[in-house]
């Protein structure tokens, strides 16, 4: 998989999860950016993640990584 | 010498430890403080009981020097050992390192195993045999099935246990630098100030500053004092003065009525925060004179707007471990996983999640309760009626938005600021009579009775003085409040109140807190049961 087609894969998580067909995430989107994303739903963002793409972030990686960027790093590095 | 900071031994403990800590080369002041929390704990209770916090540092220890041995591959290989710089968690084990992954998790879960098994055998055993007791009565039993047990719990237990497992917990996750001194580690989970009620810290953030070389700093030395003498104000003035109200009201409930149950339980609210917060002060202002800075604990917690925001602000060290050690684990477990992904089908989305969240949420919050004590007065007071609240208020929230619109009442308005923050201390009043009662049973009549008999002429007749404190002292402690309320208004505009005062001129400074230290000393309750006197907490 190449990073455009995790970001393809990854944007639609992002509408599905925050219920925002407008939404288009990059290297450097973080949790700033959109609105509904605080502690809790960055928890049902990372399940969404992990059972779209197959593979599972370790705790460390869910509270440490600082934007979508490194989301897309680790996703890269495990697939 | 006796746990509690404010007694008298204790604070010449003190002075001695700060002239040393300050006259030893830098690179022992660390082994001062590990020998002075050593001491300290030997001379605070029995001394044998000094055993438990060692073992659990010592299987940290060894579980951390396991997970960090596997070294080359393991997820620690990102952490240089001498910064403290965190870095996200290495990489996943795949098939060269499977071996040292699932030996990793072992070793983390028999971390966990013990320390929390140590937890559940002294303070949990019995609660499990009150319950079954008490089934076996509510169905016509003898009401003694098992015999309870009579354990010597080790002081702190629950605060210096969570402390130890988070770190160990990081060390697993690659978040926190492995420590591989076991006396510097020692440290970190007895350090004195902190091993009896908190607050809880975590390595990753507050462990390394303890082995770095601390100079003397005039400031950090001073403002560290004030914020004791602040603490000292908080517990002797206000909270002991509360305590008398509250023990003659609560330990006679059935003679009092309603308005005397509401009274004593606002006494008991002020009397938990002034206590659990001013010996935090202390902690927090003793542990700055070392020049170490600890986690805040509070953050004038009675002006939250709604429960959830409550929580952000009370314990909020016991808040976020909750939250990042329980919760957020508990709903990436495949169970809830799968759950959701169920509800969601079945509900749709929106309902889904959100059911699946309240179902986290009761464990969450059953664990926080729980954490208080093996007691089903804390399993309900300081938990699952807390849940029930944030439930319910998540569910009645669209309810209140139309209702407000339909009224035309401005949201953002100061009113109904004002009114969600009564509203949020009167529920918190209600958890808190099933955390004072003896037990939920009778915390649901003393309910009963608040919410039943009124009788508002004991406002006008007195009879309010008869209840340990006499005129005078109820004066002292409305101003004593009322000086507390001021500066917690200030600091929720966020004003740094001891930043402030040392920019004024110097007897202006010394005017205020010569003021507040002769108030403390001159008006702290020093009555009978001083000696017993002690943070309501560290029995946790």
């Amino acid at each position: 998989m190449t990073r455009e087609e995790v970001y393809e894969t990854l944007n639609e998580v992002f509408r599905d999860v925050f219920d925002d067909e407008s939404i288009e995430v990059n290297d450097e989107t973080t949790s700033d950016d959109i609105e509904d994303w605080d502690s809790l739903e960055h928890i049902n963002l990372i399940a969404a993640v992990e059972q779209e793409f197959g593979m599972k972030f370790n705790m460390g990686q869910v509270v440490t990584m600082k934007n979508v960027g490194e989301m897309v790093d680790i996703i890269l590095s495990q697939i | 010498m006796g746990a509690t900071f404010t007694s008298f031994y204790f604070l010449c403990f003190y002075v001695c430890l700060l002239f040393l800590y300050y006259l030893v080369p830098k690179k022992a002041q660390w082994c001062v403080l590990l020998f002075s929390s050593i001491a300290y704990y030997l001379l605070s209770g029995n001394g044998i009981l000094i055993l438990y916090p060692i073992i659990s540092c010592l299987s940290a220890y060894m579980g951390i020097r396991i997970m960090s041995g596997d070294g080359q591959s393991g997820r620690n290989r990102n952490l240089r050992e001498s910064s403290g710089d965190q870095k996200p968690g290495g990489e996943q084990e795949n098939g060269g390192n499977e071996i040292s992954g699932s030996r990793r998790k072992a070793t983390l879960v028999m971390v966990i195993v013990l320390q929390i098994g140590i937890l559940f055998l002294l303070k949990y055993v019995n609660f499990g045999i009150h319950t079954v007791n008490g089934l076996s009565k509510l169905f016509g039993g003898t009401g003694e099935v098992i015999t309870a047990f009579h354990f010597m719990v080790p002081l702190g237990i629950s605060f210096y246990t969570f402390s130890i497992l988070g770190y160990v917990i990081d060390v697993y996750n690659g978040i926190a630098v492995p420590q591989k001194n076991f006396f510097k580690l020692a440290l970190y989970g007895m350090y004195f100030p902190v091993i009896l009620s908190g607050p809880i810290m975590r390595y990753r953030e507050d462990g390394e500053q303890f082995f770095k070389p601390h100079a003397l700093d005039y400031k950090q030395v001073t403002f560290g004092m004030q914020r004791m003498l602040w603490g000292f104000f908080k517990t002797l003035v206000i909270s002991e003065r509360m305590n008398l109200v509250v023990n003659t009201v609560y330990g006679d409930y059935g003679q009092y009525g309603g308005v005397y149950l509401w009274f004593a339980t606002i006494c008991f609210a002020f009397q938990l925060y002034t206590n659990f917060s001013g010996s935090m002060d202390i902690v927090l202002g003793m542990s700055q004179t070392f020049g170490l800075k600890m986690p805040e604990n509070f953050e004038t917690p009675y002006f939250s707007k709604n429960i959830s925001e409550y929580w952000r602000r009370w314990h909020i060290t016991l808040g976020v471990w909750m939250k990042e050690y329980v919760f957020y684990p508990l709903l990436r477990t495949s169970a809830f996983t799968k759950l959701g992904k169920n509800l969601k089908k079945r509900l749709g989305k929106k309902r889904g999640k959100q059911l699946t969240t309240f179902l986290a949420m009761f464990l969450l919050w059953f664990t926080v309760g729980i954490w208080h004590g093996g007691d089903w007065k804390y399993v309900i007071g300081s938990g699952l009626l807390h849940w029930f609240y944030i439930v319910m208020g998540e569910l009645l929230t669209p309810f209140f938005q139309v209702f407000m619109e339909k009224c035309h009442i401005n949201p953002r308005s100061r009113w109904v600021d004002g009114f969600r923050i009564v509203r949020t201390f009167f529920l918190v009043n209600i958890g808190f009579v099933f955390f004072r009662a003896d037990s939920a049973g009778t915390a649901v009549s003393m309910l009963k009775s608040m919410f039943t008999s009124f009788h508002p002429g004991v406002f006008f007749d007195g009879s309010l003085f008869t209840l340990g404190l006499d005129w005078i002292e109820m004066t002292i402690a409305v101003v004593s409040l009322g000086i507390l309320f001021a500066i917690s208004i200030l600091q929720e505009k966020g004003m740094k109140i001891r930043e402030s005062i040392s920019q004024r001129k110097l007897p202006v400074r010394w005017l205020i807190w010569y003021a507040l230290l002769f108030y403390t000393i001159l008006l702290g309750y020093y009555g009978p049961g001083y000696s017993a006197a002690e943070f309501i907490y560290q029995g946790f």
